[in-house]
């Protein structure tokens, strides 16, 4: 994945750290999104694709704790940086426990920004290769046939292919068929890979009446 | 009363009494020597008798000294004496009686007149008293008693008229008021300068005066008998005048008395041993022919010894007010000052030479005068004399003179012009003051009241310190962070020099900003003397806003600007004046803490309110005023707030005031308070200025 399609979302009513901060994100090889007012901001966000949020604090129409609730609210998913002109230690504390990636204290070192901004770009990756998985996986589950479906179940469960044919009143040669084609849908080899891929997509396993 | 008191009263008025008695016994005995004197001069001629009656007049003279209470001792006293003296001369018992009546009732009636008509001591001080006194004592008081003193000699079997009686009673009675009364009342009575004090040319005067008077009274008027029906007699009576007329007009009443005792004195002897002016004819005629000479003489000659002496002490009074007017001058350090419209002479009271620092025998004129002046107060110390000529109304000036010694002092000239009749100016004339020690305090005053005030800004940049703290950090981190930028660019291939070079432009940008954080800062807490200059209230406003940016922004504080367009410039001191808003506009800041972040808007607004003068209207959204008097909130140490020292609006009226304006502060109608600042403006520099 290229950096530049991540997007950092600078909000400042500051112009000159505004456009200062976005030079240097840029530099660092990011995509920028600038604005001079949380409402501004709260109007033209795009909270799709890859990106997070750089919110200053002391902001005259609303403050930057106030906007990220408003984010949280909105169920927005990018990773917010707090940073401050006068950060005091409670307001930190409020800022992290809502889940702010990091709180820097203006005039913020460049480092320390870009390894924050470095941070949540990989942890945004990380979450978006997670849900790239699950949408994989939940594609191949949705190519199986209901029987095939049914037959996922019991493997997973860890049953024999005997045990699955009486249970599913047939023979264990169409188990074994059956068994085939489905572990060749979902693109697996092994249980134990099917197993780990049926736990991420929340299948759960045959239980036994 | 305690008993010592008592006995201590007792003691005081037995004291008082045998003081009395004894004074009584002295008045006795000289009414007694003065009846004895009478006889004798009545039995050493046939020609003539005693032209006036000396008891009379010592009764007369112890009656006015005495309170009338105490009267009856001496009449008491003096009757015994009476008895003695008349039954010596064998008169009966009925003459003996109504003579002492009416002497005691002529003395009585005199010194009651006196006392109660002309008042107390000196009974001859002044015309209108002396006037009285002769009214009094030689006209009615005799002429009326004299009704019953002209029985004495009808009751003495003398055999004449009723009304010769009388008009010699009468007159004896008047005379004896007019020559002996006065010398006992001015020589014994009236106190005397101390004999060392008396100028030795004075008393030599005195007595040169006194001898001639005798000698020319002895040989005017001892005349021999071929001269009676002589040409000169009229003329030999007025030689001594001269000599009287000297003796009043250098000695005021004292010496007109004792000139005219003399006078009397010499003539009664004169008449007594030779021929003499009123020797022609009987006894009784002559004698009432010198008295009538004696009381034409004395009434003219007392009464122009009152008036000098009613002059003497009017000189002395003005004498006493002028040294006690040029005491209070000098003490208040005054000088009074005339200017003719003729010459260019000054007169001034003797203080005014000291006050210009000039030697006392310089003369002043306008080029002297000029001359004593700071030379860069010459074009005050002009104004005034030139001002003062031509103005309707009193002018004062202020100016500096410099002593010889190099001592600078402050004098304030007030002036007027004095015209005749034709409004015509005739001189100008006022007060010069020497002002130095109230300007010295002035001064100290203004150092103080700069110092309060310096600090009451140091104060308030400490309160603002965070806000000041966060404004100079957001240009501090944008250059940081183009720097930070520029530096990545170029170390990255292709180098970005375009952007690398914006980058550089915006720290320098970022790096005037921050100056101008500090400058804003640094002009407030500037201390000493700041010159007024030309101000524009617009500029101060903005100014002083983005100094509260980030307090307003950390108190969810909202501004409103209006700022009226063309509003002429002012004249003032900046730093005072930014002092004055920055106040307004932090207590309008507090004012809303308890207003909900949302609704906190303070409101700025600036406008002509007529040609002459600009508004500028600080308004927040708050609680508004509890109801205290306006008056009170300027008050130095009265505060509404739970950490204020009280004097913010205090300095700032003292400093609107300075500037020639006015501070007002009320609940505006749509709730908050309204902070209203008038400033005079400059019309005439808004032209040069554009």
């Amino acid at each position: 994945m290229s950096a530049s399609t991540f997007t950092v979302h600078i909000v400042d009513d500051d112009n000159g750290v505004l456009r200062a901060m976005a030079r240097l994100v840029r530099t660092a090889g990011y995509g920028c999104r600038t604005f001079d007012s949380p409402l501004q901001f709260l109007d033209q966000y795009d909270p799709t694709g890859p990106g997070c949020i750089v919110l200053d604090v002391a902001m005259g129409e609303l403050d930057g704790l106030r906007l990220h609730e408003e984010l949280r609210e909105r169920g927005v998913e990018h990773a917010v940086i707090f940073v401050t002109g006068k950060g005091d230690i409670p307001m930190s504390v409020q800022a992290m426990r809502a889940g702010a990636i990091d709180f820097l204290t203006k005039p913020v070192d460049s480092d320390a920004l870009l390894a924050a901004i470095e941070r949540a770009r990989s942890e945004d990756a990380e979450k978006q290769q997670q849900v790239d998985e699950r949408a994989s996986i939940e594609a191949n589950l949705a190519k199986l046939t209901p029987r095939e479906r049914e037959v996922l179940t019991h493997v997973i469960a860890g049953r024999l292919n005997k045990q699955i044919a009486s249970d599913l009143g047939t023979v264990e040669k169409t188990i074994k068929v059956h068994r085939g084609r489905m572990m060749s849908k979902m693109g697996v080899h092994s249980v134990a890979e099917l197993v780990r891929l049926a736990e991420r997509a929340g299948v759960p396993p045959h239980e036994k009446q | 009363m305690s008993p010592e008191l008592a006995k201590e009263t007792d003691r005081l008025d037995v004291l008082s009494l045998r003081d009395s008695v004894s004074t009584a016994m002295l008045v006795a005995l000289a009414y007694f020597v003065g009846a004895e004197l009478a006889f004798f001069i009545g039995t050493l001629s046939d020609k003539i008798f005693a032209p006036f009656w000396p008891p009379n007049v010592v009764l007369f003279c112890v009656f006015l000294l005495v309170p009338m209470q105490r009267w009856w001792l001496y009449i008491l006293v003096a009757f015994p004496a009476h008895i003695i003296a008349e039954l010596g001369v064998g008169m009966n018992v009925p003459q003996l009686l109504v003579a002492f009546v009416t002497n005691v009732a002529v003395a009585g009636l005199n010194a009651a007149a006196v006392t109660l008509l002309a008042g107390g001591r000196p009974w001859l001080g002044d015309p209108r008293k002396a006037l009285i006194y002769v009214a009094a004592t030689a006209l009615v008081s005799p002429a009326v008693v004299a009704l019953g003193g002209a029985f004495v000699p009808i009751l003495g079997g003398t055999i004449g008229s009723y009304w010769d009686f009388w008009a010699q009673w009468y007159a004896s009675n008047a005379l004896g008021s007019l020559t002996l009364a006065p010398v006992i009342l001015t020589w014994l009575c009236e106190p005397w300068p101390p004999l060392s004090q008396t100028p030795e040319a004075q008393r030599s005067e005195a007595l040169a005066l006194a001898t001639a008077l005798v000698v020319v009274c002895a040989v005017t008027f001892a005349v021999g008998p071929g001269t009676a029906g002589n040409s000169f007699l009229p003329a030999l009576l007025y030689l001594p005048l001269p000599l009287i007329v000297w003796a009043t007009v250098r000695f005021g009443v004292k010496g007109a008395s004792g000139a005219i005792f003399i006078v009397t004195v010499v003539l009664i002897w004169r008449t007594m041993n030779s021929q003499n002016l009123f020797t022609g004819g009987d006894a009784e005629s002559n004698v009432l022919a010198l008295q009538t000479f004696l009381i034409g003489l004395a009434t003219p000659v007392l009464l122009l010894g009152a008036a000098i002496n009613a002059i003497r002490s009017a000189e002395q009074t003005i004498r006493d007010s002028q040294e006690r007017t040029a005491f209070a001058f000098a003490s208040n350090h005054i000088a009074l000052w005339e200017y003719g419209t003729a010459g260019e002479r000054f007169w001034t009271s003797a203080n005014c030479n000291a006050m210009l620092g000039l030697k006392p025998d310089v003369e002043l004129t306008r080029t002297s005068f000029l001359g004593t002046i700071h030379p860069q107060d010459i074009a005050a110390a002009r104004d005034i004399i030139r001002t003062t000529a031509v103005a309707t109304e009193p002018t004062t000036r202020e100016f500096r003179v410099t002593f010889p010694n190099g001592e600078t002092r402050w004098l304030l000239a007030r002036g007027y012009a004095q015209r005749d009749k034709n409004g015509d100016i005739v001189q100008t004339a006022g007060i010069l003051t020497d002002i130095t020690d109230r300007k010295a305090v002035e001064f100290e005053a203004e150092l103080q009241r700069r110092e309060v005030s310096h600090l009451m800004r140091v104060s308030v940049m400490g309160e603002l310190a965070g806000a000041i703290a966060h404004e100079l950090n957001q240009p501090l981190a944008a250059i940081l962070a183009n720097a930070e930028a520029a530096r990545r660019m170029l170390r990255q291939t292709p180098t970005d020099i375009v952007e690398a070079g914006a980058a550089l432009d915006d720290i320098v940008h970022e790096n005037k900003r921050a100056s101008e954080v500090i400058r804003r800062m640094r002009r407030l807490l500037r201390k000493g003397d700041s010159k007024p200059e030309v101000v524009n209230l617009n500029d101060l406003v903005e100014s002083t806003v983005k100094l509260l940016h980030s307090e307003l922004i950390s108190r969810h504080i909202k501004v409103e600007t209006n700022l009226g367009a063309d509003l002429p410039i002012i004249w003032g001191d900046p730093v005072q004046l930014q002092q004055v808003l920055l106040n307004l506009m932090m207590n309008a800041m507090e004012a809303m803490n308890l207003v909900p972040p949302s609704r906190r808007v303070l409101a700025i607004g600036s406008h002509h309110v007529n040609a002459d003068s600009i508004e500028i209207v600080v308004k927040d959204c708050g609680h508004g005023l509890a109801p205290v008097s306006t008056k009170q909130l300027f008050e130095p140490f009265f505060t509404t707030k739970d950490q204020g020292l009280g004097l913010g609006l205090s300095i700032c009226l003292t400093i609107v005031k300075s500037h020639g304006g006015d501070l007002s502060l009320g609940n505006h109608p749509d709730g908050g308070v309204a902070a209203t600042l008038t400033l005079p403006s400059r019309q005439i520099q808004t032209m040069a200025a554009k």
